[in-house]
């Protein structure tokens, strides 16, 4: 079951969820419509998943930035979220997607006890500028089934990710050497 | 709904949910970690063809690794067979991968209810990137239904291995469908 906007409000009034900054003109009927952050990091290189990923920040300019198709850029959500008590699903909205705009490349999920901005996996079908803090797409908030297990508490990689959160699956392939790197 | 870590750890000791092999440090607090088997397929003709079946090439992935091309499309494994006959799965990559540029399903994360067997991830990099054999790739979570349910027995059933699309298969019967 998802949240509808009047239960988001009502969710944040009682503390069950967090947004920050929150805007209540930016409840939809049933989401959050949140903001791309001002940071991105370009991954134009050959990544290896046992080695740590070498790619620049940069500030997105307020007159924007054009995204090429052949790069992975590593973004930022605007907003911090978190809820002890729903999971979240985080997605582009249909202007972004008309765009030709992945705002993720694997789950949209974010587990319950997530307190985070989110990192986006950005990849564009043709080249397109973005601009700062611009309205990206639609957070969503589902219930959940079963006993609570907040990703703080299992000490989880990006539980508390402060800015971009790179890959650290090399943390947990620590036993293999990374390929010739470029 | 979504199924919590706890939950899901609950329902694959009870049977509601089957992972094999299940290791209980693979649980996330709403998914369960999947990691990618030691074999891949890539088509070999240049165009694929909906309705034919698609010739593949095996591709080991040993254990230095092998690094995916973007534009290739490399159909891999689970090593977990994960499936359900009450809940419905979802089967994503994780975090960690997407931070790599690594796509792993294409357009269908949602599973059957009654799919038992291993799951085929679509992988397609946007960059170079060297993976790995065993490496937790995706997460499968798990959401409860409603309705009477009528369970998967479809051509995937009890899959082990990467599955090419066997849409062929179906192919005759769709276009009865669309003369009638």
């Amino acid at each position: 079951m998802i949240l509808t906007a009047a239960k988001i409000q009502a969710a944040r009034d009682s503390g069950d969820l967090m947004i920050d900054p929150f805007e209540p003109g930016r409840l939809s009927p049933n989401a959050y419509d949140w903001r791309l952050g001002e940071q991105i990091r370009l991954c134009d290189g050959i990544l290896d998943a046992a080695a740590v990923t070498r790619c620049e920040e940069h500030l997105i300019p307020v007159t924007g930035m054009v995204l090429w198709p052949e790069n992975l850029y590593l973004g930022l959500t605007l907003e911090r979220t978190c809820s002890v008590r729903y999971a979240q699903l985080l997605n582009g909205n249909r202007h972004i997607g008309a765009l030709g705009i992945w705002v993720h490349v694997s789950a949209p999920l974010g587990h319950v006890g997530h307190a985070i901005q989110w990192t986006l996996e950005i990849r564009v079908v043709r080249p397109v500028r973005v601009y700062p803090r611009m309205t990206f797409g639609k957070l969503v908030f589902l219930y959940v089934h079963g006993d609570h297990d907040s990703y703080q508490q299992i000490g989880a990689k990006y539980a508390a990710t402060a800015g971009i959160g790179l890959s650290r699956l090399h943390e947990e392939l620590a036993g293999r050497r990374p390929g010739d790197q470029p | 709904m979504i199924l919590t870590g706890p939950e899901i750890t609950a329902a694959a000791a009870d049977g509601r949910i089957r992972i094999t092999p299940f290791t209980p440090a693979q649980v996330n607090p709403n998914s369960y970690n999947v990691r990618l088997g030691p074999l891949l397929l890539v088509y070999t003709s240049d165009i694929i063809d909906a309705c034919q079946p698609n010739p593949t090439r095996p591709v080991p992935i040993g254990e230095a690794g092998v690094v995916l091309q973007p534009g290739e499309l490399y159909l891999g494994h689970t090593i977990e067979e994960v499936g359900s006959d009450v809940y419905v799965p979802l089967l994503f990559g994780r975090s960690s991968v997407g931070r790599l540029g690594l796509f792993v399903e294409i357009t269908a994360p949602i599973g059957d209810i009654g799919f038992h067997g291993q799951w085929t991830l679509m992988l397609t990099p946007t960059r170079p990137l060297r993976v790995y054999p065993e490496m937790k790739i995706g997460q499968v979570m798990f959401f409860v239904s409603a309705g009477a349910r009528d369970l998967y027995h479809g051509k995937y059933q009890g899959s082990a291995g990467p599955q090419p699309s066997r849409y062929w298969h179906d192919v005759h019967r769709d276009l009865r469908r669309e003369a009638s």
